[in-house]
This record gives C-alpha cells, structure tokens and sequence, in this order.
C-alpha cells in the first residue's frame, strides 16, 4: 500500500513538472511566426503610393480635400481585403535642435487589434523647392553671352525621330535657359538670316558676338532664303559660311545629334519633287563635304578626306562627365551608341582644335577594320588663334533617338557655369507618414 | 508476501503508465517547438527572397536591357530604385510551365517564351536569353535547399468592352481588391486602324470614372460600323496606376501576325506569320503596317516611326520581316494587318508594365506536397504601373 502511495507521489511530482514546463516554453502564436510581414508590405505600400510624388502632395493638403478620400480608396484597392490599416500624419517641428512630433492627421478603415506592425516615410511638401541658382555662362570673365536656340518653323529636321526641331527647342530653352542671361528663339529662317547678319538682338545686347547657336534641327541646317540661289551650286558652300560666323563671331555653334551638316533644310523653297531625303521635304543633302566645308570655315585649314565619321558602338560616358551631371542635376543615360564619331587626326591634328570630350575613347573592335579609338563620339571643339578662342563647335555623334540632356551636358561641360544652392530645412516643410497594418481574421 | 508484491506491481504499472504519458506529451510538445522553428526559417527565407528580388537590380545591372549572362538575380529598376521594378527585367524571365509552353519558330530555328501565355498581346522572347529556374535559384543560393515561385500581378483590375458604334463606346470598369474605384483619372489611347491602308491613327482621351468605377468613353470622329482598332486605358487615383486594354478585328483568327523578340540589346524584332508557327492552313498572304508608341511618364504616348509596312506570305518557305524598336524605350508595338480582306490588330508591350502583363515564375512542380510554404507579399511599381509580388517558399527534402 506504501509502494502504491509513493507512486502516486511520484506522478504528483512528475506532473507538477510537467505543468511548470509548460509554463516556461509558450511558443508564439502562428501569427506571429508565419503571418505576412506586415512592416515591410507598409513600407512597399507608402513607397510606391509616393512613387509620383502623391503621397507627399495629399499629406500636405488640407483636411477635407478630396485627396484624402482618393488615398483611402488607394490603400483600399491596393491592401488585401484581410488587412486593415491605420495612415497617421505628423508635423515635425526643430525648436532648439530637438525635433517633436504632433499629429496631423489619421485615416483608417477599422480598429486595429493586438498584433499589428508599422513603418513610416519622411516626405517633404511639394510647395518647397530646392532652389539652386546657377551662375550666368561667361560672368565669371565679364562676357554678356546669348544663347540662341534654332526653332525654325519652314525647316525639318533629320536624325531627330521622334521629335521635332521646335519641340527639341523647347526642351532645350527648358534646360538651358536658367544658365544664360539671355535666351533667344529663332522662330523662322529669316530670323536666322538677321542673326548671321548680327542684327538679332535681344533688348538690352549690343552684339552677337561671343552667343551659342544650338541647331536643334539634327543632321539638318536651316538655310535663309536669301542665301538658297547664292549656295544652290554647291550648299557645302553655306556651311563654309556658318564656319567663318562662327569664327568672326566667336560662336559656339551646336550639333545635338548624327553627322552635322549633312543637309540643308528650308520647307519654303525647297519644294521640288527632288527637294527631299529619304521622304522628308525641305531638305538637300550636303553629306561629308558639309561638315569638311565647316570645319575649313572655322579654322581655315585644309580638311583631308571626303568621310571623317565612323561608327564606333556603344561608348561610356567619362568620370568628369558624370561628375558634372550629379553637379548640374542632368542624367542621360551613362552610355550611348555613338553612330556618327569624328575622326580625331582631322580635328585636333589638321584643324588644330582643341577638345572637351565626354565619352572615353571607343574600344577597338579588330573586326571592323577602322580603329575606332581614333574616333571621338562626342566633344566640343575650340578653334585657337593666338591664344584666344575664336569659335567652337558642339557635336554630339550619337544615335537618334537623341537625347538633348547630352548636348546640354556637353555645353556645361564647356562653360563650366558655377550653381549656388540654397539651404534646406525639416522643420515645417516634413512630414512623418505612419502606415499601421493588422491582419484580420486567422492566417 | 503476496499482498506487497500485488502492491509493488500496481504501483509499477501506474508508475510506467505515467510516465508514458508524459513523454508522448512533452514528445508533442518538442515536435511543436521543432515545427515552428523549420517553419520560421522558411518564413525567413521568404522574406529573404522577397527583399533580394525586389530590391536588387542583379548583377549586371542593366541585365534586362542586356543579352548578357546573369551573375546575381533581382529584379528591382536600377535606373529608379526602391520598389520599382525593371520592365526589363521581366521581360528575360523563362515562364515556360505546363499551361504556357514554348513556342517554336523554324524561320529562326528557335524557341520563344511567352511570358504573358496569348498570342499578340504578349511579349515573345527566344528561350536561349532567358533565365531558367534553376540559374535563378543557384544565384538565390537556394537550390536544392529550397523552392521558391513569384507572381506578379497588377494591383487595379482594368476591364474594357465595346458598348456601342456609331459612334464608337467603350467602357472602362476599375476596381482593386473587389471594390470599384470611383473618381480615378483615366487616360486612354485608341488606335484606330484605317481598313483600307492599314494606316494607324492615334485618338487621345483623358476622363473620370463614376461611383461604380466605370467611365464611358465616346469617339464621335468614329461612326461608322465595325470599327477595328486597339485600345489602352491608363487609371490613375491616389498615386495608384493601372492598365487595361481591348481590342476589335473583323477578323475572328485575331492572330495573324506574331512579333517575335531577335535581341533584347537593340530592340530587334521579327515579325511572322502565324502559320509558320502553328495551325497552318492554305498559303495565304498578310499584309501588315507596324507603329511603335513611346510611353511617357504620365500615360501619354508619342509615335516612333518604324518604316514597317509589306505583306508576308505563307506556304513559301519561312517569311519573316525584321523591325526595331528603341530598346530604352517602353511602349506598345501596333501591328495592323489584313487577310482575306479582314483586318486586325495586334498590340505587344515592351516593357510588360506598359500593357500591365501578368507574369508567374516557378519550377513547374509545384509546392503541393509540402507541408508549410511561407508567402510573401509586396508592392511595387512597374513603369509607374501599381504590381502586387508575392514570393512563395518552402523548404525542400524531408
């Protein structure tokens, strides 16, 4: 009988044991260790509602604009119908080096339980900008410099797909303009006439001197009429004019893409059924003699050879260049199919310019049998007399489509302008977004 | 004597019984702790895979854009960051599954992956350039140890009928999660196709959905009967986008023409013969006009001339035209075509975000029989398209 009672003490015991164990090794609920990760599914969810900026714009709205309503709908639509959420707004406030938090705003489509996770998302008002105000091309050394852009409306362009002249001229009056004192748009050819005659001025400029010329046209030069009868022989002829205004001048004149000076275009006089390129009217193909004609202009050395462009394939962008396009806030792509490269000996040998390059030399490709490290895609060139500059000319040898944030780059690269930025603060201009989730329902 | 060994084998039976008990039930207690552990790591793993998938670009970066080898797996859009991914990308991924098998074309000698599994509204790419489970898996460093699929899907579902003609109607229906988005902006392009000469022309339109999330959209300039055209409807509310798309034929084989991907890097395309591909039927010519359309960022387009337009034959040897596009670009390839005095359009995505293509990515076996598989869930965006990913796991071998 005593055995049998120190049994039953012993399953007492045992028992006890049993329960304290239990006690000490609770598992997590399956919640908790399977359920979707509701911290990092908030964070993707603010992320991308603020992707084109809307988050940041509604947060920043007042309190009973209809912004807040199409959000609610947006976290509806994008959430799975068994999560629930919890989007609360915050103003930061710095009074004294420490930063407080107030609530805003909150929105949410039901009470959230026990086990909910969160993650949040500083955003700063769309009314404040960052302001950086470049300095003006040629301040620094005194010069009053012109920038203008070709937006010719009796002209075509070639090698621009997917553009027009004048839509490029917009693109780049939007980029360039903040760099330039004054900006000018020569809306026709006869304009263009009065700027090589150097009586396009605009108000409060005395000169045409020392200006950039941009041809948004591509391959194509626009051509005033009254110059058309005195070039029709022979139209390498015009741009053998252009190169000596562009020397007589001290013009930068710019190609943004392909071979320049490949055509001549104006769509009021050249309307013949022969007076077009591979199905675009208005134009007359110049080819290699153009660019030669050009450069002979400028520089008035003898230019060898009928072809000085090869393609080379795909080139990168130097380390200069992509120092300057974080420092100018411009970001082509970092490498580009250069179809229209310029053949250096000719340039910097017989013609004696000097180069701003943007690219790194193109990789010999054996089976091509041209060395294309001969090749430059893209650069700006300095005609130098004497030590002093007395033109230059911009060729981007890209392929199109073409991207006009290279010609830009390759301007600012040359001028160096300096961009002065403003100071920026959290206080007052932030906002704490907090996206809470909580899985209803089992899992 | 009797009565204490009557005793002791009692108490012995109870004591043996007890014990029995509490070993099955701390054994059940030990095989839960076991359980929840395995079943954690997947669950860490799948938050592991998720994260790398969507924010890493790979290795190269610009893998997508690129006919290169792959050297580390990720699909995130180097050129955006953060919870974007690359429409690029995606577009390299092998589908092939049971429900979407290859495609073999004996003009190129190759086989293609349909991504989004239909002719003419998805993306053909040769086999050769994808990337197959198994590399993905061996650049996740799980094979053999786990398995894995994603989906990705949009997040708004965008469904689009013709209501009338003359003049021509469509409806747009929005919704997400089940419910109808009301209010949202809707940006639309049709394409109307000229029956004559195949001409494409480009229809803009900008409107609001109602409180049952659903617009109509009225082309007054197209009135006349059995219009054929292909349209896109881009929706926009609260930062979340969606794409929808419909087209119209007077042709009830609405797949005469197949675009076929020759090469990611430049954008190089083939255009066939559907039966060169499969159900051929008496030697028939096509004739087809070709238009690319660039999308911009805000859902509007901007035509990029490809100089395409012919016929192909069929029943004369493999006929296939070659046609590129801008590789950078994302948009929507218009082919318009006409057999048997019917006409037709095809409409194909590059980047699959432009048409809101659905991809799915497994091993084709399945998780079926596995016990625990851990799901991941993320947003992200795909050429400003709202996507939803989620990333299955489950751990391999006993």
């Amino acid at each position: 009988m005593m055995r049998t009672v120190e049994v039953i003490f012993v399953i007492v015991i045992l028992l006890t044991a049993f329960v304290i164990a239990t006690q000490f090794a609770v598992l997590p609920s399956p919640s908790q260790a399977y359920g979707t990760n509701l911290r990092e599914l908030s964070q993707s969810t603010l992320e991308t509602l603020d992707a084109d900026g809307i988050l940041s714009a509604t947060v920043f709205e007042d309190k009973n604009d209809p912004a807040w309503g199409d959000l609610q709908k947006a976290l509806s639509a994008s959430l799975p119908p068994n999560i629930v959420y919890n989007l609360t707004v915050y103003d930061l406030s710095a009074i004294g080096g420490v930063i407080s938090y107030q609530l805003n705003h909150s929105i949410s489509d039901a009470n959230l339980g026990a086990n909910s996770d969160a993650s949040s998302l500083l955003v700063t008002s769309p009314e404040v900008t960052f302001t950086q105000d470049p300095q003006k091309v040629g301040e620094s050394t005194g010069q009053n410099i012109t920038l203008y852009i070709l937006n010719c409306e009796d002209a075509n362009g070639w090698w621009i797909t997917g553009y027009t002249g004048q839509s490029l001229a917009t693109e780049f009056y939007n980029l360039l303009s903040p760099y330039f004192t004054n900006t000018m748009m020569v809306n026709s050819t006869a304009d263009l006439g009065r700027l090589l005659n150097g009586t396009l001025l605009p108000d409060g400029v005395e000169s045409v001197e020392n200006s950039v010329v941009i041809n948004t046209f591509g391959e194509a030069v626009p051509i005033p009429s009254f110059l058309v009868d005195d070039y029709s022989t022979d139209y390498s002829q015009y741009c053998h004019f252009l190169g000596q205004k562009v020397n007589t001048y001290n013009w930068t004149w710019v190609s943004i893409v392909g071979y320049p000076f490949y055509y001549v275009t104006n769509t009021l006089d050249f309307t013949g059924p022969s007076d077009q390129a591979w199905g675009i009217y208005g134009m007359k193909q110049v080819g290699p003699p153009g660019l030669n004609a050009f450069l002979e202009g400028l520089t008035d050395e003898t230019v060898d050879g009928t072809n000085i462009m090869s393609p080379v394939n795909v080139v990168y962008l130097r380390s200069t260049a992509l120092e300057n396009c974080s420092y100018y806030g411009i970001y082509p792509r970092p490498y580009h199919t250069a179809s229209r490269a310029l053949y250096n000996e000719t340039l910097l040998g017989d013609c004696g310019l000097v180069a701003t390059e943007l690219f790194d030399s193109p990789q010999d490709d054996p089976e091509t049998g041209i060395d294309e490290s001969y090749y430059i895609p893209a650069a700006t060139y300095t005609n130098v007399e004497s030590g002093f500059g007395h033109g230059a000319l911009t060729t981007i040898g890209l392929t199109r489509t073409p991207d006009p944030r290279v010609a830009a780059l390759a301007l600012l690269m040359y001028y160096r302008p300096t961009v002065y930025r403003s100071e920026f603060e959290a206080s007052g201009t932030s906002r704490l977004v907090t996206l809470q989730l909580s899985q209803q329902g089992g899992t | 004597m009797t009565g204490a060994t009557i005793d002791h084998m009692i108490s012995l039976t109870i004591l043996i019984a007890a014990l029995l008990v509490a070993m099955m039930t701390f054994n059940g207690l030990f095989a839960t702790a076991v359980d929840y552990d395995r079943n954690r790591q997947v669950a860490n793993k799948a938050v592991d895979l998720i994260n790398t998938i969507c924010l890493s670009p790979g290795n190269p970066a610009d893998w997508g854009k690129t006919n290169d080898a792959l050297l580390g797996f990720g699909l995130q859009d180097p050129d955006v960051g953060g919870y974007a991914l690359s429409p690029y990308s995606l577009m390299r991924l092998n589908t092939v599954s049971d429900g979407n098998p290859l495609v073999y074309y004996g003009g190129t000698d190759t086989y293609y992956n349909n991504i989004s599994t239909s002719y003419g509204y998805g993306i053909l790419t040769p086999i050769g350039d994808c990337v197959n489970y198994t590399t993905a898996a061996e650049l996740l460093g799980i094979n053999g140890t786990y398995g894995f699929s994603f989906e990705i899907t949009p997040t708004l579902d965008v469904s689009i009928s013709q209501v009338s003609t003359e003049p021509l109607t469509l409806n747009v229906q929005v919704s997400g999660s089940g419910l109808p988005l009301s209010g949202a902006t809707v940006t639309s392009h049709l394409f109307e196709i000229d029956t004559n000469d195949l001409s494409i022309t480009w229809h803009p339109n900008v409107t609001l959905t109602d409180g049952s999330g659903s617009a109509d959209i009225i082309f007054n300039d197209i009135d006349y009967a059995n219009p054929v055209y292909s349209f896109t409807a881009y929706v926009s509310l609260g930062g979340l986008h969606g794409v929808g798309h419909h087209i119209c034929n007077t042709i009830s084989d609405d797949e005469f023409i197949v675009p076929l991907v020759e090469d990611f890097e430049n954008g190089s395309l083939i255009l066939t013969h559907i039966w060169e591909i499969e159900n051929p039927g008496e030697p028939a010519a096509v004739f087809y006009n070709a238009a690319f359309f660039i999308l911009t960022s805000n859902f509007n387009v901007q035509e990029y001339d490809l100089d395409c337009s012919g016929h192909l034959t069929f029943g004369e040897g493999f006929n296939y035209v070659p046609t590129q596009i801008p590789p950078s670009e994302v948009g929507l390839l218009i082919v318009s075509y006409k057999a048997n005095n019917e006409v037709g359009s095809i409409i194909v995505p590059w980047g699959i975000g432009a048409l809101g293509v659905s991809a799915s990515y497994n091993s084709g076996l399945g998780s079926g029989d596995y016990d625990f598989v851990a799901t991941e869930l993320r947003q992200v965006t795909i050429d400003n398209i709202s996507y939803q990913v989620k990333v299955s796991t489950w751990k391999l071998g006993s």
